[in-house]
C-alpha cells in the first residue's frame, strides 16, 4: 500500500537536497580538497597534485575498479591482491628469463585472469559464497608465492637487464603525462562504458540487486557472475604489470596492500551514489578521496601512523553523509 | 481527558476526524473509524485510500495533523509504538519482519524475556511452556522451539507473530492483509482463530483486499476512499459487490471481463509428465488463444508443474511439446527462448527487482533486442518501456522510477510487461492477482484477455476460485499430483471446483 504522492510540489529545500544526494561524492571531494588547501601551503602545488595522481591514485584506482567488477554482481573479491601478485610474478620472471616484454605482459594478464577464473569456478561452478571463495584464494595464493620464491624472496631485475619498454610502462610519459596514468584513464573509461552501456553491465547490476529475478527472467546469471570475477582478475593484473614496471621488482604478496583501500573506495562510491549501486565514477572518486586524505595528512606534518585514522574517519563521514541525505530525501 | 467511561461508548478504538498530510499531499481527509469492543471490524479501500496511514496513526508511527484518537474512551495526544503496545493493541503484518536467525522462542519473547527469579538468566523452560501452551491451545500445532524463523513457512511465521501478541493478552488485534501469502486452508485456520478471539472478547481490526473474506468474517466494515471514510456498514446489510462499488465509486459491472477467443493451434502439450513425489501422469493441451485454469490445494502438484514447465524443476518422465517441437530438459533460459513466460507468485522476491527501475525491469528479459555489438541502445530501450507503460497503464512517475515506489498492482503489471517485451507466447501466471487492489485486478484480467486475443496461450494458477472461473475457458483440478477433473469455466461454480480440489467430489472425471 502506497501513499498518493503525485500531488507533491517539489519545494526549494527538497530540490537542494536532491542536488546534494546526487553529487554527494563530488561535494565531499571538494570539501576535503578545500580543507587541505587551506591547512597546508604545499598541498595545492602542481608537483603535489601530480604526486597524488601517480602515487596515491593509479594502482589503487585499477585495483578498486577490479573490486567494483566483483561487487557489481553482489560479490566481493578479497583476492584482487593475489591477481596483482600473480601478474607481477609472471611478468617479472619472464622478463628476467629474457622473454620479450609483450609476451611477458600477456602472460601476466593471463595469470591475473587465471586467478579470476579460479574464483569463478568456486563461485559459479561449486556455489561457494564470493567472500569465502576469494578468501580461500587469498590464502592459497599467498602460499604458492612463498613456495615459488623460496619463502618470500623478492625477484629483482638487475638494473642492466631492464628492457626499455618495461621501464617505459612504469616510468615513461607521453606528452608529459605518465604512462601509468594514461593506462588508468583508459581502464576507467572502458569499465564505465561496460558497466553502464553494455548489456553485460546491466545484467551484472541486476544480479547484484536481486539475483532471483534475473534467474526468473531466463538469464544465465552464473555465467555473468563468472565473467565478472574473471574480469576482476584481468583488471587487477594490469595493476600488477604497472606495479612491477615501476619498482622493477616482484615482492611476494605485496598486492594485498591494496585490498582494504579498494574495498573502501568501492563502497564509498556505492554508498554515495544516488541509487546505491556500484559505479565506476563513484569508485574513482572514492580512490581520489582516500588518496587526498592520505597525502594531505602527510603534508600537515601529522605522524604517519595517524593516516589510517584519517581513512577510518573518512568512511564514517561518508556513511553519516549518506544516512542524513537519504533520510532527508525520503522524509 | 476522558469524557465518557468505556462502558458508555463501547468503543475499543475511535479515530475521530483524522486529517494527515504528507508533504502537502492529503493522505487522510477527516477520516473516522469507530470499532466496537469485541467485534471483527473490516477496513477496506483501494491502494492509496488511506488504510495504511490510518493504521500507522493508530500504531503511533505517525501523529495526526487534526482529529483525535480515543482508545477505550480515553483520548491520547501523542501515541508511541511502545505506549500502544502497553494499551494492549497489537499489529499482525505480513511484512513485519521477524529476525530470521532467531529461534521460535527467542522471536516470541524478544524484548520481554522472562528471567529466572533473582538472576539475569533467561528462563528458557518458562518460555517454552508458555509458547507451547498457546500454540497448542489456539493453533493445535507444535513448532519446534529451536527451529529458526528462516526455516518456517509464511504461515508459520504468521503464527509466531500472532502467538507473540497473544502472550500479552491483547485487547485489540490488527490484521493487515494477513491472508495475502496464505493458501485457503491456512486462511481457514486463521479465520477460526479470529472468531474464537472475538468470542473471548478481543477486538479485531481486519484489513484485506479480499472482499469475500470481509463478507465471511467481519461484523462491520468501514470503506475508505481517497482518504475519507465513505461508509461504515454492518455486514448483514451489505455484500461484497456493494462494498466493491463503494471502494471504486463506480459499478464494476463486469468484474471478470471475459472475451470470446476461438482457440487456434496447439501451443503446449504435456504427455504423461511425472516428477517423483510431486505429480504423476499429467497430460494436458494448451491452445493458442486459450486461458487454461489450474488449481489444487497446497501439495497438489499444480505449482510444481508450472515450475517444471519453466525449467525451475525437472520432470522424471513424460514428454513436453512446445509449438510442435518435443522438448527435453530445460532451464529457465531455454524456456524463455522457447517463448515461455512465468509470472511467479512471489512478486517482490522473484517477479520484479524492487531496486531496478521500471524500464530496467521491463527490458531485463529482452535486453538482446536492444543490444548492438554488446552495447545497449538506450533510445530504443526507453521507447519500448514507455510504450508498455502506456499500453498497460502502469501508474508510475516515469520509466526511471524504482519499482519499489509502485503499488502492488502496478508492480505486477511490470512483471507481465517484461514478458510482453520478450514477445512470449506461453504465459504461466502463478496467483497473478495476490495482494493487488480491485481496480488493478480488473486491468490485469483485461490484459490476460488481450494476450489470449493476440494468440498467446495462458495458464493461470489461482486459489481464488471465482477469479479462476471468471477469467479462464477451462479449469483442470489437481489432487495429490494427478488431474482429477476438468471443468468448462462457463458451466461450473466455485463450489464444484472446490469440491474437486479437496477430493470430495462425487463424480471424478478423469481426463487425458
Amino acid at each position: 500500500m502506497t501513499l498518493q504522492t503525485s500531488a507533491i510540489e517539489p519545494s526549494v529545500p527538497r530540490a537542494l537536497i536532491g542536488v546534494v544526494v546526487d553529487n554527494a561524492l563530488v561535494l565531499a571531494l571538494v570539501t576535503v580538497f578545500a580543507i587541505f588547501s587551506f591547512a597546508t601551503p604545499t598541498f595545492l602545488t602542481i608537483a603535489n597534485l601530480q604526486s597524488i595522481l601517480v602515487n596515491n591514485f593509479t594502482l589503487l584506482a585499477i585495483a578498486a575498479i577490479a573490486m567494483t567488477s566483483a561487487v557489481s554482481v553482489g560479490g566481493i573479491d578479497l583476492s584482487v591482491g593475489t591477481a596483482i601478485d600473480f601478474a607481477s610474478f609472471a611478468f617479472v620472471s619472464l622478463v628476467l628469463a629474457g622473454q620479450p616484454v609483450a609476451i611477458a605482459a600477456l602472460a601476466g594478464l593471463g595469470a591475473g585472469a587465471a586467478v579470476g577464473a579460479f574464483n569463478a569456478v568456486l563461485i559459479s561452478g561449486i556455489g561457494i559464497s564470493p567472500f569465502l571463495a576469494t578468501l580461500g584464494t587469498l590464502f592459497i595464493g599467498r602460499s604458492i608465492q612463498q613456495l615459488l620464491t623460496n619463502g618470500g624472496n623478492p625477484v629483482y631485475l638487475p638494473p642492466s637487464g631492464i628492457p626499455e619498454t618495461f621501464r617505459f610502462l612504469g616510468r615513461g610519459a607521453i606528452g608529459g603525462i605518465p604512462v601509468p596514468l594514461i593506462i588508468t584513464a583508459i581502464i576507467i573509461v572502458a569499465a564505465t562504458v561496460i558497466l553502464t552501456r553494455a548489456r553485460f553491465g546491466r545484467v551484472a547490476l541486476a544480479i547484484g540487486i536481486q539475483p532471483s529475478v534475473v534467474r526468473y527472467s531466463g538469464i544465465a546469471a552464473r555465467i555473468h557472475v563468472a565473467m565478472a570475477f574473471i574480469l576482476a582478475g584481468l583488471i587487477a593484473a594490469v595493476a600488477g604489470l604497472i606495479l612491477s614496471a615501476t619498482v622493477t621488482v616482484y615482492i611476494p604478496s605485496s598486492g594485498s596492500a591494496f585490498l582494504l583501500n579498494a574495498i573502501g573506495a568501492t563502497f564509498i562510491g556505492t554508498t554515495l551514489s544516488r541509487l546505491g549501486r556500484p559505479n565506476i565514477p563513484g569508485t574513482v572518486l572514492g580512490v581520489l578521496l582516500l588518496g587526498i586524505v592520505a597525502n594531505g595528512l602527510l603534508l600537515t606534518g601529522l605522524n604517519f601512523y595517524w593516516q589510517q585514522v584519517g581513512t577510518g574517519l573518512l568512511i564514517f563521514a561518508v556513511l553519516a553523509l549518506s544516512f542524513i541525505t537519504r533520510r532527508k530525501a525520503s522524509a | 481527558m476522558s469524557t465518557a467511561s468505556p462502558d458508555e461508548t463501547g468503543d475499543a478504538i475511535h479515530l475521530d476526524g483524522i486529517v494527515k498530510r504528507f508533504d502537502g499531499a492529503l493522505a487522510l481527509n477527516h477520516a473516522s473509524l469507530r470499532v466496537r469492543r469485541g467485534t471483527v471490524h473490516g477496513l477496506v479501500g483501494q491502494n492509496g485510500a488511506g488504510k495504511s496511514t490510518l493504521i500507522k496513526l493508530l500504531a503511533g508511527l505517525h501523529q495526526p495533523d487534526e482529529g483525535r484518537i480515543k482508545i477505550d474512551g480515553e483520548a491520547y495526544d501523542r501515541l508511541t509504538p511502545h505506549r500502544v503496545e502497553e494499551l494492549g493493541i497489537h499489529f499482525i503484518h505480513q511484512d513485519r519482519l521477524l529476525v530470521p536467525t532467531f529461534t521460535v522462542d527467542e522471536a516470541l519473547f524478544l524484548g520481554r524475556e522472562p528471567r529466572i527469579a533473582g538472576t539475569p538468566f533467561l528462563d528458557r523452560r518458562l518460555m517454552q511452556r508458555r509458547a507451547s501452551e498457546i500454540l497448542d491451545d489456539y493453533f493445535g500445532i507444535k513448532l519446534p522451539n529451536s527451529a529458526l524463523i528462516s526455516e518456517l513457512s509464511t504461515a508459520e511465521k504468521q503464527i509466531v507473530q500472532i502467538t507473540r501478541a497473544l502472550l500479552d493478552q491483547p485487547k485489540v488485534l490488527v490484521f493487515d492483509e494477513p491472508t495475502a501469502a496464505l493458501v485457503r486452508r491456512e486462511a481457514d485456520i486463521l479465520f477460526r482463530l479470529i472468531r474464537r478471539l472475538r468470542d473471548e472478547g478481543v477486538t479485531i481490526i481486519y484489513i484485506s483486499h479480499y472482499l469475500n473474506e470481509i463478507e465471511e468474517l467481519c461484523d462491520t466494515v468501514t470503506v475508505l476512499r481517497n482518504g475519507e471514510d465513505v461508509a461504515t456498514l454492518p455486514l448483514g446489510e451489505t455484500s461484497a459487490a456493494a462494498i466493491a462499488r463503494l471502494m471504486v465509486a463506480r459499478d464494476i459491472a463486469d468484474l471478470y471481463p471475459k472475451r470470446d477467443v476461438t482457440p487456434g493451434k496447439d501451443i503446449l502439450t504435456l504427455e504423461r509428465l511425472s516428477a517423483h513425489g510431486k505429480y504423476q501422469d499429467v497430460s494436458l493441451t494448451l491452445r493458442r488463444g486459450e486461458v487454461l485454469g489450474l488449481t489444487g490445494l497446497l501439495g497438489s502438484g499444480a505449482k510444481d508443474l508450472i515450475r517444471t514447465l519453466f525449467g525451475l524443476e525437472s520432470a522424471s518422465s513424460g514428454q513436453i511439446t512446445i509449438n510442435g517441437k518435443p522438448v527435453r530438459s530445460v532451464n529457465p533460459a531455454q524456456a524463455v527462448d522457447r517463448h515461455l513466460a512465468l509470472v511467479p507468485e512471489d512478486r517482490r522476491g522473484n517477479g520484479v527487482a524492487l531496486d531496478l527501475s521500471v524500464k530496467e525491469n521491463i527490458t531485463l528479459s529482452s535486453l538482446k533486442r536492444f543490444t548492438r555489438l554488446g552495447f545497449l541502445d538506450f533510445n530504443s530501450e526507453r521507447r519500448e518501456a514507455d510504450d508498455l507503460i502506456r499500453r498497460l497503464e502502469i501508474k508510475t512517475s516515469g520509466c526511471n522510477a524504482l519499482v519499489r515506489t509502485l503499488s502492488g498492482g502496478n508492480q505486477q503489471k511490470v512483471a507481465i510487461a517484461k514478458w510482453l517485451s520478450r514477445h512470449s507466447e506461453i504465459y504461466l501466471l502463478d496467483e497473478p492477482t495476490v495482494g493487488v487492489d480491485i481496480g488493478s485486478k480488473v486491468e490485469i484480467y483485461n490484459l490476460i484477455g488481450d494476450l489470449a486475443a493476440r494468440g498467446a496461450g495462458i495458464i493461470v494458477l489461482s486459489s481464488d476460485l471465482p477469479e479462476l472461473i471468471g477469467i479462464t475457458d477451462r479449469i483442470l483440478v489437481l489432487f495429490r499430483g494427478s488431474i482429477i477433473s476438468e471443468f468448462t469455466s462457463s458451466q461450473t461454480s466455485p463450489d464444484d471446483v472446490l469440491a474437486a480440489s479437496t477430493g470430495s467430489s462425487e463424480v471424478l472425471r478423469h481426463v487425458g
